[in-house]
Parts: C-alpha cells; structure tokens; sequence
C-alpha cells in the first residue's frame, strides 16, 4: 500500500467528455509541487485516461482504487 | 516576431494550398449571403464574426505572401503581414469559428470556411499559439493508445462494476452464452460491430442496453471516440488518435464501427480516414436500422410531452445523418416538433471547435444567443441531441437563458422507451 496524504478531495463523479482531464488540468497548478489529491469519478475510461495524462503532463498516479462503480485515483503533482 | 517563423509560417500556409483552398481564397464575391449565416455573427453583429470577415484575415495573408500586389507592392491592397497582431487576429478569426459550415450551406460558390479555418488553426501551431489544452488532450489520447495494454484490466473491472446498470435497462447480454454473455463485451472476437463511447459511463451505458436489445454481436472499444486533434487543427494528431480506433477494430475483424453521440468523432472516422475495411456508422443509425429491422420496440407513452431535436452540425449538415434521428423520434413520441430553422439550415448549438473543452463560457453564451432564441420558440419541453459536445452547450444555454427544458441524449430516451418481452406498451 503506498503511503501518502491527501490534500484535497476532487469530486468528478457524472462529469461529461472531456471535463474529468479538464479539471484535473485546472486544479492540478492551484497545489504544491509533491502534494497529492484525490480524484473521485464514475469514468470508466478515467482509468487509462488519467495515467496518459499523468504521462503527458510528467506528473503521477500513485494509486487508482474501485469500489462498485466508483473510482478513486490518486494524483501527485510532479512538476 | 522573428523572419525565421515569418518564413516558416509562410511554408506551412503554402503546405495547404491545394487547388479547392485556392478557389475559397480567391474566389468571394462579397455577395454578402454569409453575413446572416453564422450563430455568432448573428448573435454578435460585428463582421469579425462573420464567415466573410474570418476568411478576411487568411485571405489577407494569403495576398501579402502569395499575390503578385501583396508581395511587391502591399502598401497597395489590403494585407497582413505575420507579427503578433496578426496572430491574435488569426486566433480570434480561428477560435470563434465552431466549424459547424452553415455559412457554406448560403455561399453561392460553396466556400467552405471550417477548410479556411484550418489553415488559421495550422498557423497557430505553426507559431505555437494553438490553445495548449486542446494540444493536451491529442497529446494524452495518443499517450492512451500507446500505453493500452497497462489499462485495460482495471477498464475491464469498471465495465463489469458497470453490468447492473445496463442489466436495468434491459434485463439480458445480446447472447445467452459465449463470447456476448456479457452485458458489454470487451475484446468480443466474432463481433460485427465495435461501439465506441466516451469519457463517462453515460456513453456506454444506454447504448448497451439497446445493443442488447437488438442482440447485437458488439464489442466495446478500450477508447474514447472524440479527436481533440481535429478541434486543434493538428492532422497528423487527429489521424493518430482515429488510428487507435482503426487499429482496434482490424484486430476483431468488425464489420462496422458505431460511434458514440460525438459528431467530430464521428465526422472523423467516416470522412476523413479514407477507405477501410469497416463501414462507421453514427450511433442514431444503428438505432434507426434496429427499428426498421423489428429488432427494438419503443413505448410511446413514456414521453408526454412536446420533443424537439437539435441536428449535431457535424452528423446533419456535415454527415448527411438528417432523416435517420426523426425516424427514431417518430417510433419514440407522438410529441416531436422540429426547430425552426431545422436540418441543414439548424443554427450551431455554438459549442463547437474545442470550445467546450475550452470554456469560453461567456463568450459561448453570448455568442449562441439566436440558438437559445430558437429553443425557445420550439416551445417544446425536452430538446434531444445525438452530440456529446451539443449536449453540454445546450445544457449551458438551458440553465444560462432560463429557457426550463430539459436536455436530453436522444440514445437515453431510446433506452428508457426499450419494450421488455411481456411488457405492455403503446405504439
């Protein structure tokens, strides 16, 4: 289990195409360099969607977690 | 700015000038048949919002670099040379321009504005002032495709964690056993059809229902439909991220790809990845072919009130799909009203171009105000789409003008209407 702490929770649950990227975009700048939010989502797709953009972006997905339909990742700014 | 990028701005634009991008440049008679055609311009009377005066600013680059006048004698005529100003006026022409080609429906030659607009949107990359989150986007669909293989196991656990929604809907897989006993088969090999959804199981959902319903032998894709490379302008991104589709649907060995209520994805994969060995279908198709075939039964009495149909500029006007969606609404409500203008003549929601994905709220409403004047004199009470990006603009519109209608996809109304064996219904 990774170890971490989270500053915020992001709630993306319901969101359309392309708002879960788009906001995670926008919020990711407003936090500290190492700080780590949680995204909560019912994407599906937020699953392979989030680590390209963590890829694209350099910064980190620590963790993703599923619980009857809703998902929670675990982004770290990097950079 | 520098004389390198003015130079290599220059190459790119010369890069686009093909024979049908000529006779756009050169060939406008001022008739002013356009000045009426354009939501914003029509909602924001200044000619910069017009086609005539967004195709004004290419084609006043085009006379300084590529016109005897404009290259020997500019103080003549009227031209831009490439400096920031010209730039921010190239945006400004680019990101105001939805694509959604009404202006070319009245131009009596034709003159297709979105292909102008392209050479705008090329030119910004080229100068590296193209809207970066657009960029973003393409640059993570393309990550997604190279990285798939990682993913799709915890895609799969979602799918599944998924079954009892469209199990609610319609109570069956398409098949009893085998490779469609599943509520959405993943990697189904035998399928006829890969559906393609979107971000959000709002895509994928309802559509399974009526595939199931239909027994269809489906297959869902790993990917998303939308190309965030077509909105940027970006060719070689936007052939990318659809090749990631193309390539998925090779290796089952479909016949047919359905995409999702997205009219650029679907604009995309059907006119612009040339021949292959799959027929694209839209998603309102397939569910019009369900119909004529028997092969869905639609309650009419779960609509009661007045319904109303906004055509996806890119699946009407730009598709030809304008007959196949008033089909489904006809076998759906006895309620259905068209917009006025209606078809090809509809007015853009006013979302399109990346401008969703952008933002840009105050300028989409501002800039759609004839489109909220045109919902409301529908008088209807539900307006229904067949376009992610229509939906979320119209949902704006909606809440921003007070308009009181409820927006809706037209494949959930579908999906909500679906005739169970046994059940009783209304034709």
């Amino acid at each position: 289990m990774a170890e971490y702490t989270t500053l915020k929770t992001l709630d993306y649950k319901g969101l359309k195409c392309p708002m879960p990227i788009v906001k995670i975009s926008q919020e990711l700048p407003k936090i500290a360099v190492g700080e780590v939010v949680e995204v909560l989502t019912t994407d599906p797709g937020s699953l392979s969607d989030f680590p390209a953009w963590a890829k694209t972006t350099g910064n980190a997905i620590l963790e993703t977690k599923q619980e009857s339909g809703l998902i929670k990742i675990y982004v770290k700014r990097q950079k | 700015m520098d004389t390198q990028l003015s130079r290599d701005l220059k190459r790119l634009f010369e890069t686009r000038l093909n024979s049908a991008m000529k006779m756009y440049l050169e060939t406008c008679t001022r008739c002013g048949n356009c000045l009426d055609s354009c939501h914003v311009g029509a909602s924001i009377p200044e000619i910069k919002y017009t086609a005539v005066g967004r195709a004004e600013v290419i084609r006043k680059v085009f006379r300084r670099y590529f016109k005897m006048q404009g290259s020997f004698a500019p103080w003549l005529g009227e031209v831009l040379e490439f400096d920031d100003g010209t730039l921010e006026r190239i945006y400004e022409a680019a990101y105001s321009c939805t694509g959604c080609r009404r202006c070319m429906v009245h131009c009596p030659f034709g003159i297709d504005t979105q292909q102008l607009m392209s050479i705008a949107k090329a030119l910004l990359i080229g100068a590296d002032k193209e809207p970066k989150l657009l960029s973003m986007l393409s640059d993570m669909s393309i990550a997604k495709g190279e990285g798939i293989e990682e993913t799709k196991a915890s895609y799969a656990e979602a799918i599944t964690n998924l079954e009892a929604d469209v199990l609610a809907l319609w109570p069956t897989a398409a098949e009893a056993e085998g490779a469609f006993s599943r509520p959405m088969p993943l990697e189904a090999k035998g399928a006829d059809l890969l559906y393609v959804g979107l971000a959000g199981a709002h895509s994928i959902v309802p559509a399974a229902a009526i595939m199931n319903a239909a027994k269809e032998r489906w297959s869902l894709s790993f990917f998303e439909a939308v190309n965030f490379g077509a909105f940027v302008g970006d060719s070689r991104k936007m052939k990318a991220i659809a090749q990631r589709i193309i390539d998925e649907a090779i290796g089952l060995g479909v016949k047919e790809v359905a995409i999702v209520e997205c009219g650029t994805a679907f604009r995309v994969m059907r006119h612009f990845m040339g021949k292959q060995p799959f027929k694209v279908i839209a998603f309102v198709e397939l569910i019009d072919r369900y119909l004529s075939q028997g092969r869905i039964t639609l309650d009419k009495s779960k609509i009661t009130e007045k319904v109303t149909y906004h055509d996806p500029c890119q699946i009407a006007r730009n598709g030809g799909v304008i007959e196949e969606p008033r089909r489904v609404l006809r076998a759906l409500t006895e309620y259905f009203v068209e917009l006025r203008p209606t078809k090809e003549e509809n007015w853009c929601c006013g979302g399109g171009g990346g401008l969703v994905a952008m933002g840009e709220m105050e300028f989409r409403m501002k800039s759609s105000k004839v489109k909220a004047e045109q919902m409301r004199a529908s008088k209807a009470a539900i307006i229904t789409t067949a376009c992610e990006n229509c939906h979320s603009q119209l949902s704006d519109l909606n809440e921003h003008y007070a308009l009181g209608m409820k927006v809706e996809f037209l494949s959930h109304l579908v999906a909500k209407a679906l005739v169970r064996p046994g059940q009783s219904y209304r034709l």
